[in-house]
């Protein structure tokens, strides 16, 4: 046994940037190679998401979307993840992972009219690299592992992030997608944002171990680290990235956090949790604390939080303008509009079956 | 100037109405885009639903505690500009007007309830389970749910109305009174007179408890007082009780404690968080003197006559009401009640309640004469404290009353 955990840790660039307890060294801080502008950046991209998570509910509330799923508490995650990764490398995300989607580029009001009811894939996966959000539980883990099998046949050099939540690693698919990583040395960074709840169920009720360390047993490392850090993510996503694009295979993060909000727009967490336990993560808030350490090192100041807070805000309202303002498509283009290319003989038929039975209704 | 009038949406997939708890906003007031306009409670949540569109407040469609169907106008804003009147027209989503009832998926669940017989009960299994932990019968019940589906509230309120009479719980005020055939009244419950009933529930069918009384003589706390009105600051008994429960707490941790019943362990609290039992126009409400075992007698009068003032104002924060380590009742403030047996506001391990303070005979050194005296009940959760070690608390308590100085 112990010759196995020797191994992998020679394997693992990870480990030496990283304390026991999953924050990152100074040492190791001070080396990220981020300017000035880079870090502001990652805190202007925190700020941005949440607001648009916030206007989201809202427009929710307001009975302009169906359904949403806060990710507040979880921005460091989302941001530091997607700068520390190439703009031709892979996200296959859970149902979670807005705000990753908004770091990459892809319009938020397009992304709501799936939430709307308006599209079933408001974005083109291969136009930004960025796989359908997933709505059933660890569905995407394998298709990830698999899309990189591919990119790897190809000889690509791209790098497949694949994230989830703690919940999902209860799950069957999450297990073959591991298997399947560690025999084929597949380029995955598994990123587990670990929020203590999978819906109602707390981490202690449904897992028994780490998760980090079930890598081990995969074949492949796995560490667990501050999620509420976004360099601490940042640092972590790179360099296992950058270990994946070498042929080094797979990479297991766990990046421990909280779901701050209500699992979707359907949920009352204070039936289920204590408050205490809000309040206790209140004080590790990810902006809150990336604010006060750059103003420590005097890389923000008052007037640039204040701009950034004004962007937010109307970047938020254009989003509800935009997405208010679009046309509700024909219902036989929204459902069938972007299944095939090239549609068989039997599908246009069907199409055409569904399109006449709502003539007159 | 366009009226709009914003029709309550499907909150939580699927659901058919709401109740409407409280309104953020009045008639006449501005609100913009977001403003919190009302704070609702559907089957799964209370939300609060903020507005859609920036204007003055034209009519309000709804009072509190009146169930509002999906689709159902809830308020009605006069658009601030001529632009926000393009502003969609709300519940663009959801089951909407006219949709109830014509459904498919609705006839198919409808349909077999009709013909079941009594002995079959239709709940989900957590409602079973709820039941179960509640002691309700299920095939006693009605269900209002959809095709005579027991739901959840169905429940709560089977196993809240023994407990209605409780001696902690202040009679609330109807919110609203549904008309009926044969002259019974069905009062909605919502909010405060809910949460109660939830905890009250909570305690008395999850916590064994037991009561024990004493009479104490407060000449000295009385003489204390007149001393201190004299020297210009009057003061109610109620900051020399929750000092008394401090001092006996500190000698007896375990009266500050919780039982985690995930873990079989006792919690023993640290800092003494005293809940004052307060009776508003809404109901009982119990504001928490955070850290009392950190504060002069001057600062727990202070701060507790700061939190009674606005509990009754109803300007407490959420978490000015909650963290509570043990709870003080003053039962004999607003009558001739000499005593009672408090329930345990759970997770908490004991309760102590309070009588009127007044003359009567008592026997000091063999002769009956007239003092003041009161009595004082604790309730304990018999899990974490037997009766030998109540006994000494509330002994310790006496005598911490019996020995106050000015």
């Amino acid at each position: 046994m112990a010759d196995v955990v020797r191994v992998v840790a020679a394997d693992d660039p990870l480990r030496a940037l990283f304390s026991p307890a999953g924050e990152l060294t100074a040492e190791a801080r001070s080396r990220l190679g981020l300017d000035a502008a880079a870090l502001r950046e990652l805190y202007r991209n925190m700020v941005l998401i949440r607001r648009a998570d916030q206007e989201a509910l809202n427009l929710q509330r307001q009975g302009e979307l169906g359904l949403w799923g806060q990710f507040l508490g979880q921005e460091a995650i989302h941001v530091g993840a997607m700068t520390a990764l190439r703009a031709t490398d892979w996200v296959f995300p859970s149902y979670r992972e807005f705000g990753m989607a908004m770091v990459r580029g892809i319009d938020p009001a397009e992304m709501l009219t799936l939430f709307r009811g308006l599209s079933h894939g408001p974005w083109d996966p291969r136009r930004y690299h960025f796989a359908p959000l997933a709505i059933p539980v660890a569905t995407q883990v394998p298709h990830a592992v698999g899309f990189a099998m591919g990119c790897r046949l190809k000889h690509g050099d791209e790098v497949v992030l694949s994230t989830f939540g703690d919940g999902a690693t209860s799950e069957g698919d999450w297990h073959e997608a591991m298997n399947f990583a560690g025999v084929f040395k597949t380029p995955v960074v598994f990123l587990c944002q670990n929020n203590y709840w999978a819906i109602s169920v707390p981490l202690s009720k449904q897992t028994a171990g780490s998760i980090a360390d079930r890598a081990l047993g995969y074949g492949f490392p796995g560490i667990r680290i501050d999620g509420n850090d976004v360099l601490g993510v940042y640092a972590a996503v790179a360099a296992a990235a950058d270990r994946a694009r070498q042929g080094d295979g797979p990479y297991l993060i766990e990046a421990v956090t909280y779901r701050m909000g209500a699992h979707t727009s359907s949920d009352d967490p204070t039936r289920y949790r204590p408050e205490s336990e809000l309040e206790a993560w209140n004080a590790k808030d990810p902006i809150a604390r990336y604010r006060a350490w750059l103003e420590q090192q005097g890389i923000i100041d008052e007037g640039t939080v204040a701009a950034i807070a004004d962007a937010a805000e109307s970047a938020a309202q254009a989003m509800r303008a935009r997405l208010t303002a679009m046309p509700t498509p024909p219902p036989g283009e929204a459902i069938f509009g972007r299944v095939y290319s090239n549609p068989p003989e039997s599908f246009l038929r069907e199409r055409e079956e569904f399109e006449s039975s709502l003539e007159g209704s | 100037m366009a009226d709009q009038t914003f029709r309550l949406p499907d909150l939580g997939e699927g659901l058919t109405e709401a109740q409407l708890v409280a309104w953020r906003v009045e008639e006449g007031g501005r609100v913009d885009v977001n403003t919190p306009l009302c704070e609702v409670e559907t089957a799964k949540a209370v939300v609060v639903i903020p507005s859609p569109w920036a204007g003055t407040i034209h009519k309000l469609h709804a009072r509190p505690g009146a169930s509002v169907a999906v689709g159902e106008p809830l308020v009605t804003i006069t658009a601030a500009e001529a632009t926000q009147a393009e502003a969609t027209p709300g519940t663009l989503v959801g089951y909407g007007p006219g949709a109830p009832e014509s459904g498919i998926r609705r006839k198919a669940r409808t349909a077999p309830a009709v013909t079941e017989s009594s002995g079959d009960v239709r709940a989900a299994p957590f409602v079973r389970q709820l039941a179960k932990d509640m002691g309700v019968d299920l095939t006693q019940l009605t269900g209002s749910g959809p095709g005579g589906r027991i739901t959840r509230a169905d429940v709560e309120a089977a196993a809240a109305s023994p407990a209605a009479a409780s001696s902690l719980a202040a009679a609330s005020s109807p919110t609203t009174a549904a008309p009926s055939t044969d002259g019974e009244r069905r009062i909605s419950v919502v909010g405060i007179r809910k949460a109660i009933a939830r905890q009250m529930v909570r305690s008395v069918s999850t916590i064994p408890q037991f009561t024990e009384f004493a009479v104490f003589d407060a000449t000295n706390l009385m003489a204390a007082r007149e001393e201190g009105k004299a020297s210009g600051r009057s003061m109610t008994p109620l900051p020399y009780f929750i000092a008394a429960v401090v001092k006996a707490v500190r000698a007896y941790p375990l009266m500050n404690s919780s039982w985690d019943e995930s873990r079989d362990e006792i919690i023993v609290k640290q800092p003494v968080n005293v809940g004052i039992a307060v009776n508003t126009s809404q109901g009982l409400l119990v504001p928490v003197l955070r850290g009392a075992d950190q504060l002069e007698l001057t600062a727990i009068a202070e701060k507790s006559a700061k939190l009674i003032e606005g509990a009754r104002a109803g300007t407490l924060l959420p978490g000015e009401m909650s963290g509570g380590t043990i709870t003080v009742t003053n039962v004999g403030a607003s009558g001739p009640v000499e005593t009672g047996t408090p329930i345990i506001n759970p997770p908490e391990c004991c309760v102590v309640a309070f009588g009127a303070i007044k003359p009567r005979p008592m026997v000091v050194q063999g002769q009956v004469v007239a003092r003041s005296g009161a009595w004082i009940s604790i309730s304990v959760d018999h899990r974490i404290v037997d009766g030998a070690l109540a006994t000494e608390f509330l002994t310790a308590l006496v005598s911490e009353l019996e020995s106050i100085s000015a």
